[in-house]
């Protein structure tokens, strides 16, 4: 079991918290929550070991996309990163709304 | 005025789609953000889910406060450790109007083995404590079905209503095959599965009391109607009754 | 002689042992204990069962029923004393076809319902208590004491499946067991937990002596006056020893017994 943490600086607000996803074989689920400093911190928990450099390169390219005041949380269980990456959006748009 | 409704099916949906088909004005308690989840994964190289695999509530059933119960299993088979049978006993027990539990789960949790046993001895307790003076309905729905110690805990229920696609069994073939050999039981023989163990089986040997379709409205119909009806547990659990029933059972393929 | 059919007669005599209900492997021992009635059920091996995956002392369709007629059927002012000695569960497809989990369910009933309605019931792990076989004999009971032999376990499931389910080898599974309380199979880690109420030391576990009996005749007797026959399993998290071993539990049953009130 790995844990993984990447943080940005990120000023957008986000509406409220959100919650997708589920841990199951392929899947992770992720949590959302709006943060008071002006940064995004996603925070990783993964099943699978020796994957960081894919991990810091997915999470770098969503945080390039959404420069949010948000902690985000990921329990992994092996998905893609496809997978992952989509989580992250349907969170995003979720918390959002 | 006629209206075709597109079936919405229960076995895909997530527990919280489920519970807030089944019940009206659904309140979580402990949702994944309070971040109650099991601290004996790390330990296993797991992972763990935030609300444990078990979404627990309160709604409203057919006028009544009810607990609202729905297992999650796509987390580990819906096995039941320390937090989530500890959320299903809390809730049951203190559910003012009876309860609804929506069953998905292959039982205890191994990696959790002697707290899942415990919990579950609790739940059924507590099942048997509330059904005495409300309706306790269970539904079992979903793709895993329903086995082991919580088999023993949906079999106390005062209803219980299942799908034709879901099992209701103790020991899963798998386990089965593993501990009698293959002679005995064939775990991939799935359509001989479910003509033992499926829901159309066991409603029809009074194992579950009403079949419903896999369709989430055709389901909260059926609980209605079971929250309303007389218990079913009195007869279902009957020595007498079950005792000529394993008579008869005697002598091969059932 | 098997360890639960040695402790019934051990414990309540000879003379009083007897078949329930025509079910040679469910064992009823009706007697006293200072003076006070008591009954005591225990699940032994029938090798000529007519289930045949029921043969070795394991809780099948058979000795379901017959222990839940056991319990509910004891004399009115009897306690019940569950013996454990249960090498497994029934694992056969004439049994899942009829439908074991209806009759473990039913002992799980009679043991609920008869301790809700005043009656104490009480049990003496002697042996192996498995999974669904515990839970129906011997894990309702409001009081429940073992002996403190490693021949005397607590398993959810058989080591080999328990390896195929979660993909390990047989070796990881007992290696994780040394640093996982929950998953250790003895008794010593599973009375941790807060859930057994005496160990009691026995040097021969076939062959107690008199002095090791009546131990556990004073213990039992004692549990009986004090009421402790007639708690429910919840109960069992307000001992210290689950304080330190189930905090978690704790802390989500107070959380929600909150949420309801509000």
């Amino acid at each position: 079991m790995h844990e993984i943490v990447v943080e940005r600086l990120g000023g957008r607000a986000i509406a409220g918290r959100s919650h997708v996803g589920v841990v199951a074989s392929g899947n992770l689920e992720v949590l959302c929550e709006p943060a008071a400093a002006p940064r995004t911190r996603i925070t990783v928990r993964t099943t699978v070991n020796g994957f960081d450099a894919i991990w810091r390169a997915v999470l770098e390219r969503f945080l390039e996309r959404h420069a949010v005041a948000a902690d985000i949380e990921v329990n992994d269980f092996g998905a893609t990163p496809a997978m992952v990456t989509l989580r992250l959006e349907q969170a995003l748009e979720a918390a959002d709304a | 005025m006629n209206s075709v409704r597109t079936p919405v099916s229960f076995a895909e949906a997530t527990p919280r789609e489920r519970l807030r088909a089944l019940v009206d004005d659904f309140v979580e308690f402990l949702d994944p953000f309070a971040r109650v989840s099991s601290p004996h994964l790390a330990a296993h190289g797991l992972v763990a889910q935030r609300d444990d695999g078990v979404v627990v509530g309160r709604g409203r059933l057919a006028g009544s406060t009810v607990g609202a119960v729905a297992i999650d299993g796509r987390f580990l088979g819906g096995s039941i450790g320390e937090v989530g049978g500890a959320k299903i006993a809390a809730t049951l027990e203190a559910a003012p109007g009876g309860a609804l539990i929506a069953f998905d789960t292959g039982g205890i949790r191994l990696q959790e083995a002697n707290l899942g046993i415990l919990a579950i001895a609790e739940i059924c307790d507590a099942i048997v404590a509330l059904r005495a003076r409300a309706p306790v309905v269970a539904v079992i729905a979903g793709r895993v079905g329903c086995y082991g110690g919580m088999s023993l805990a949906a079999s106390l229920c005062s209803h219980i209503v299942m799908t034709e696609g879901a099992r209701l069994g103790l020991n899963g073939p798998d386990v089965v095959e593993q501990e009698a050999g293959p002679d005995e039981m064939d775990a991939r023989d799935r359509p001989a599965i479910w003509r033992l163990t499926g829901g159309a089986r066991r409603v029809a040997q009074g194992h579950a009391d009403a079949l419903a379709p896999d369709d989430c409205a055709a389901l909260a119909m059926a609980v209605r109607a079971a929250f309303g009806a007389l218990s079913q547990h009195l007869e279902r659990l009957s020595t007498t009754r079950l005792r000529a029933s394993f008579d008869a059972a005697l002598g091969g393929e059932p | 002689m098997t360890r639960g059919e040695h402790w019934v007669r051990t414990l309540l005599g000879d003379a009083a042992v007897a078949a329930a209900d025509g079910v040679p492997s469910v064992r009823v021992a009706d007697g006293t204990l200072d003076g006070a009635a008591w009954r005591a059920v225990a699940v032994v091996p029938n090798p000529v069962a007519r289930f045949p995956r029921a043969r070795g002392g394991e809780l099948g369709l058979d000795e379901g029923l017959a222990l839940a007629d056991a319990v509910r059927g004891a004399p009115p002012d009897a306690a019940i004393l569950a013996i454990v000695d249960v090498p497994g569960q029934a694992f056969g497809r004439r049994e899942e076809a009829a439908g074991l989990q209806l009759a473990l369910a039913a002992a799980v009933n009679a043991y609920a319902t008869e301790r809700r309605a005043g009656r104490p019931i009480f049990a003496l792990v002697v042996g192996k208590a498995i999974s669904g076989a515990f839970l129906a004999h011997g894990l309702q009971a409001g009081w429940i004491g073992a002996l403190r032999d490693p021949g005397v376990e607590v398993h959810v499931m058989p080591a080999a499946s328990v390896a195929r389910v979660t993909r390990a080898t047989p070796d990881e599974v007992a290696r994780v067991a040394t640093i996982v309380p929950a998953t250790a199979r003895d008794i010593v880690t599973f009375a941790r937990f807060g859930a057994i109420d005496a160990l009691f030391d026995v040097h021969d576990p076939l062959a107690p002596s008199s002095a090791e009996r009546a131990a556990i005749v004073r213990a039992l007797v004692d549990a009986r006056e004090r009421g402790l026959g007639t708690r429910a399993p919840r109960e069992r998290l307000a001992t210290d020893a689950a304080r330190r071993t189930r905090a978690p539990a704790l802390d989500v049953r107070d959380r929600i017994a909150r949420a309801w009130q509000s």
